[in-house]
């Protein structure tokens, strides 16, 4: 009986004047997307046995996730993992609804973020390592370990892309709940970097542009020497 | 003195033991390979495996400065492959005999067969050309021409994973 209230529709929008807040810098959207575009791009190009070009889909990865490692301690506000990495106090009160929402990760989410770039990173190295079957196709670094080892990074490889890919199915599955459920869009927002708060909010605070460029040549040199296997 | 022909006396007695041992290892493994389809099968698994692990040898000095003892230990498995494998694939070792990645072509167009194994064994020759040659461009060239008679086979007679 009470229920009509739903239908107002407009009027429980938030009021005009809150102006879309900023949340993620240009670089974390840039590097989540890569993820997404990577990721799909080393599945594909495994399961097809396309294996030069599944070894440039592992330096591309190996790149943009070393630069979000650095991100994570010069990048902007929310790129911060010193922001937000919280206690299990913190998850506890989002998980009961204490929580106040805030530009950036909520708590648990963080836990999300950390999982997905350690496993990430860990998905990357092995592969750096590992060597196929036959001892014909095999990551940059494998030179430094025996072809028993190779082929147990190979596995380990396999395996862990498996547990990847349970959590990026996660992380899909509570986005859907976000935007189904709680009406919150946060595709949208990792696309604009703005979201709209019920009341006005002290956005994030970006890097300098000089910090990105350093972040960029950093990431690419470490990268292009691993592809090397350090020899020049 | 004494003590050091005892000592002598000790080693050659522990080296015809260890040969002894060799001995008998090789005619149980001998003899393990006529037993049974299965050890068969494991044998050509060990077989391919030291392949694989020679290759990652060939690979891994194929550029900058080889190392070409290394080098020249794997090419001398990888020949010693070449003169063996027709005999990795007796009849009656595939799929029904238990679990390997060996297709039932492999017997049944064994004219397709015997030619992927020799366009391997072509391949190989540049190989081991270029590795006595000491020539690190040509290694990897010839490296590349073998990998790609490696799959050339197994597109058509091994399994997928």
């Amino acid at each position: 009986m009470a229920e009509p209230v739903i239908n107002e529709g407009p009027a429980t929008a938030p009021a005009p004047s809150v102006s879309p807040t900023r949340v993620w810098d240009l670089p974390t959207r840039l590097v989540h997307w890569s993820f997404v575009i990577g990721v799909a791009f080393s599945w594909w190009t495994a399961e097809t046995a396309r294996m030069e070009w599944h070894r440039w889909g592992g330096y591309a990865l190996l790149g943009v996730v070393l630069f979000r490692l650095y991100w994570g301690f010069v990048g902007g506000s929310t790129a911060r993992f010193g922001n937000f990495v919280r206690g299990p106090r913190a998850i506890g009160s989002y998980l009961r609804g204490a929580w106040q929402a805030t530009p950036g990760h909520n708590p648990l989410g963080a836990l999300s973020v950390l999982a997905l770039l350690g496993l990430l990173l860990l998905q990357v190295v092995l592969g750096l390592f590992a060597v196929d079957v036959d001892g014909i196709e095999s990551g940059p670094l494998s030179l430094y370990v025996s072809f028993d080892t190779g082929r147990a990074c190979a596995e380990w490889h396999e395996t862990v892309f498996s547990v990847l890919q349970a959590l990026i199915l996660l992380h899909i599955v509570a986005v859907l709940y976000y935007l189904l459920f709680k009406r919150q869009n946060l595709i949208g927002t990792m696309v604009t970097g703005k979201r709209v708060f019920d009341a006005e909010m002290a956005p994030m605070t970006p890097a300098s542009t000089v910090k990105l460029l350093v972040g960029v040549v950093l990431a690419a040199a470490l990268t292009y020497a691993v592809s090397q296997a350090f020899q020049f | 003195m004494s003590r050091q022909r005892s000592a002598t006396t000790t080693l050659q007695r522990r080296i015809s033991v260890i040969a002894i041992a060799a001995a008998a290892a090789a005619v149980i493994s001998v003899a393990a390979y006529a037993a049974t389809p299965v050890e068969i099968q494991k044998q050509r698994h060990e077989h391919y495996e030291q392949l694989g692990d020679a290759f990652k040898t060939v690979r891994d000095n194929s550029k900058g400065t080889p190392d070409y003892a290394a080098l020249d230990k794997a090419l001398a498995v990888i020949q010693k492959a070449t003169e063996n494998q027709q005999q990795w694939f007796p009849k009656g070792t595939g799929p029904e005999a238990g679990k390997t990645r060996a297709l039932p072509e492999i017997w049944s167009k064994p004219d397709d067969f015997t030619a992927a194994q020799k366009l391997f064994t072509d391949k190989v020759g540049p190989l081991a050309a270029a590795v006595k040659a000491r020539d690190v461009d040509a290694i990897g060239k010839a490296f590349r021409e073998v990998g790609g008679s490696c799959k050339n086979c197994h597109d058509s007679f091994r399994a997928p994973e």
